[in-house]
């Protein structure tokens, strides 16, 4: 993100089409330096050389360079007419309004870069897709300088065919704009951009967060060499995990691994149950990636739990180099063996990955954003693997791996070898709402059951407003033995308490916590109940969701047989599919042997 | 395809995507908007915000008026508000100008009564800084705010003539000796006689909009209106990015 008070110029690419022409037959051309590019077409015997266009801003140039390139003949005498006639047709096909003759002048030839200065930045690009101003600052984290202009560098890597250059937003071949960084076309503004002067110029506000993408800013890309170029590595790449894996976590670490030495499936789903121990799994796939010199990346849509895993894996490989990336992380270009990155940051690569894993798959934002899923796909090599990780795959992940075109890998059971924690439903027809006179009967059984036992309970509920309702309800039927320290308390995603109460929780300083659905992962609490309050409001708790919320229980060995309750007037879909689910699993595991301790 | 034409998908709001049945923003950002009038009122002419119920003038203008005749603002310089001005200004998010330019008519129209002003003229921004940015966010607001209300535009009637340093975490006294001459009016034709409503996003101590009102009285203007999206709190620190 730009930061306030900042004013660092950004490279806007302004530049002409031409056309050069050799003895037999001739090429079409962009450049923002054409003295750059008759030089390099010279040393190739390409004398001729002519401009067909004023400046124009990149996605413009680039677009009327691949018309021609598709319609004009490339052979015999230079067709100049021609290519002015369809440099004109492009235009109106793009609906851009007349732009002035080309300059008759031509620039003069420049001398080519030099050859470690291009390495350099060669080396510095490698498997990324970035502007020039974060190459600059990939060269500046490395200690690598240049003195030629940055930009004249990557436009010769990519006449040589060594660099891709891309306008931030392009247009395909139809004449249909695209952000080429986040590969959206629905999120794009035809405006007037003071940096390229053009009334026509598109940014994409699809992915502004990661700074501006626009027709007249380039994205330089080069592809990471294949693995086979770039040899096997000498490091001992076996994970030193703190604890034994459990029989279940041996199986999956087992098959995870030959997914990736057999190579034989692009794809491959890591189903586990809630707090089974994916990531220890996910280690074997890893690892074995490593010993094969393939480059891997883990990749999650939030920032808390690269920041997690960072630590964790660490310590299972010490003495690799792992590199986390993060929005406000401390490096984004340095050099890494093993590379953690949120998805928005994997926006920064390009063709680079043998394995990517994907955690977390159906977790917001990932689940609602397409870019991001873009984002991971165009990271990992063509020919690379993707393995998903997470205890609820979205629907159409079920549906490829119910068609056999994605592997998959269960891990049904959790360490500590007890079932999950089977949803008890509770219906109730007349469940009334918050205010009524009375607590309903089933909601007061539960509480009660908890604070028998001595738990605490989080109650979900469908929406913000709720949150307030249900603990000003619970408080004035039962107001506690003190009013200055409430037993009941509410938090949300936008609660200015959030992370207080939170953590109050979890110093267990109050027995109950209403929240919403913003709690269903990444919180263990060890001796925990849960329950869902209205849990038949399917457009916010689907069944994946309420798995997630069930898997809030019986984590922690101190009290694996948490319960789960579902309260709602009828019994929805979505949580007879939950907690058909929850048994399924259960009974997978029980089949394998993985249970310890026999189901309820 | 057929779904989409058969299920028309309804507006949804510029700022959060939520569904919207009547103008720009969804309910929820709206109140949102809003809420600062439960408990503030603006200065009588600065349009700095005051606390309800205590005077009329801050005082600031007590001890010097400014030389615009009046400032309004959608609202204080915080929360929501200033998400969204962060957001179109830092982010380019330049969609957002449209929904916020509109917000900025209807405060000209209740606010800054019945005298229709003959040109609205944004704060210009330098050509570096413009350059770096590629757009004028005051230009953009008052294109959409002119448009609304059927007023003509002219960001071409005044210019900066001169770099200054960013304003962000300046004293008041540091903003006015930073912009002391920094805007000139090119065309004083376009303005002598004239009516002005000058568009800015936000007002803090009022440097820049008093700068600019200074440079378009002495070549002949009428008088100086000045709207922005936000303002300051009398007594709570604004500093504007």
């Amino acid at each position: 993100m730009t930061v306030a008070g900042s004013y660092a110029p950004v490279f806007c690419w302004q530049g002409f089409v031409y056309l050069v022409w050799g003895d037999r037959s001739g090429r079409v051309g962009i450049s923002h330096n054409p003295g750059l590019d008759r030089t390099f077409w010279l040393q190739r015997g390409y004398r001729q050389f002519s401009l067909l266009t004023p400046p124009l801003p990149l996605g413009t140039a680039a677009f009327l360079c691949d018309w021609l390139q598709r319609r004009l003949p490339l052979k015999g005498e230079p067709p100049l007419q021609q290519a002015a006639a369809l440099v004109n047709r492009g235009r109106l096909k793009l609906g851009l309004p007349p732009w002035g003759a080309p300059a008759n002048t031509l620039p003069e030839p420049r001398p080519a870069p030099a050859a470690a200065e291009l390495a350099l930045v060669q080396k510095n690009l490698a498997g990324r897709i970035l502007w020039r101003e974060e190459i600059a600052l990939a060269l500046a984290e490395h200690k690598g300088a240049v003195n030629t202009p940055l930009e004249d560098l990557l436009h010769w890597l990519y006449l040589a065919g060594e660099v891709t250059l891309l306008p931030g937003v392009g247009y395909d071949s139809n004449g249909e704009p695209r952000c080429r960084r986040c590969g959206q076309a629905s999120r794009l503004l035809k405006v007037a951009c003071a940096a390229c002067g053009s009334g026509d110029c598109l940014v994409c506000e699809g992915c502004l967060a990661m700074g501006q993408a626009r027709s007249c800013r380039p994205l330089y890309a080069r592809p990471c060499q294949a693995q086979a170029a770039r040899g096997r590595p000498t490091l001992d790449t076996r994970p030193r995990l703190n604890f034994a894996l459990t029989p279940a976590q041996v199986d999956a670490y087992r098959e995870a691994e030959s997914f990736v030495f057999q190579g034989k499936e692009k794809e491959c789903l890591l189903w586990a149950a809630c707090g089974a121990g994916k990531t220890e799994v996910a280690c074997g796939a890893i690892a074995a990636a490593l010993s094969r010199g393939r480059n891997v990346l883990y990749a999650c849509p939030r920032r808390e739990v690269i920041r997690e895993l960072e630590v964790r894996l660490t310590s299972a490989w010490p003495h690799l180099r792992i590199l986390a990336l993060y929005g406000g992380s401390p490096s984004k270009f340095g050099a890494a063996d093993l590379i953690l990155a949120t998805t928005h940051q994997a926006l920064r690569f390009y063709r680079r990955f043998d394995l990517v894993i994907l955690d977390e798959v159906d977790a917001f934002p990932l689940s609602e954003d397409p870019m991001l899923y873009y984002a991971v796909a165009r990271a990992r090599r063509e020919d690379g693997q993707t393995l998903f990780l997470t205890a609820t795959p979205p629907p159409g992940l079920v549906a490829r791996l119910r068609r056999r075109q994605v592997k998959v890998i269960y891990l049904p059971a959790r360490h500590h070898g007890h079932p999950l924690p089977v949803p008890e439903i509770l219906r109730d027809p007349f469940l009334s709402r918050p205010g009524a006179k009375r607590l309903p009967r089933s909601l007061v059984n539960c509480l009660d059951l908890t604070l028998a036992e001595e738990v605490q309970l989080i109650i979900f509920v469908p929406a913000v407003k709720l949150v307030e309702e249900v603990v000003a309800w619970l408080l004035q039927e039962r107001p506690g033995p003190d009013p200055n320290r409430p037993w009941v308390q509410g938090c949300f995603a936008a609660h200015p308490r959030r992370d207080e109460i939170i953590a109050a929780f979890r110093r267990e300083e109050f027995p109950v916590l209403v929240t919403t659905t913003v709690m269903e992962r990444g919180i263990t609490i060890p001796r925990l109940n849960v329950l869902v309050l209205y849990a038949d409001e399917e457009r916010v708790f689907t069944a994946n969701t309420l798995i997630q919320m069930a898997g809030r229980a019986g984590r922690s060995p101190a009290y694996p047989s948490g319960r789960v309750w579902f309260l709602a007037s009828r019994i929805s879909p979505a949580m007879a599919g939950a907690r058909r689910q929850i048994q399924e699993f259960n009974d997978l595991a029980r089949r394998r042997g993985y249970l310890l301790v026999r189901e309820k | 395809m057929l779904l989409s034409w058969l299920f028309p998908r309804g507006k949804a709001c510029a700022w959060c995507g939520r569904p919207v049945h009547q103008g720009f923003f969804c309910t929820s950002c709206r109140q949102q908007l809003q809420a600062w009038q439960q408990h503030y009122h603006p200065c009588l002419y600065c349009g700095r915000l005051l606390p309800l119920g205590k005077q009329a003038v801050c005082s600031q203008c007590r001890e010097e008026l400014p030389p615009f005749y009046k400032a309004r603002a959608v609202g204080p310089y915080q929360g929501l508000l200033k998400e969204m001005i962060w957001a179109l200004k830092y982010q380019g998010r330049r969609s957002l100008a449209n929904p916020l330019g509109r917000l900025l008519a209807g405060v000209v129209v209740r606010e800054l009564g019945p005298g229709r002003p003959d040109l609205v003229i944004p704060v210009p921004l330098t050509s570096t800084r413009l350059r770096v940015r590629t757009f004028n966010q005051a230009e953009l607001l008052a294109l959409a705010l002119g448009q609304e209300l059927g007023l003509p535009v002219n960001g071409e009637v005044m210019f900066r003539v001169r770099e200054t340093a960013p304003q962000v975490n300046l004293s008041r006294r540091s903003r006015w000796q930073n912009l002391g001459g920094a805007f000139q009016v090119t065309a004083p034709g376009k303005i002598t006689g004239r009516r002005l409503l000058l568009v800015d996003d936000v007002l803090t101590t009022g440097a820049t909009a008093s700068a600019c009102t200074n440079a378009l009285l002495a070549a002949g203007a009428a008088g100086v209106a000045v709207i922005t999206l936000a303002t300051g709190i009398e007594n709570l620190p604004c500093f504007s990015p």
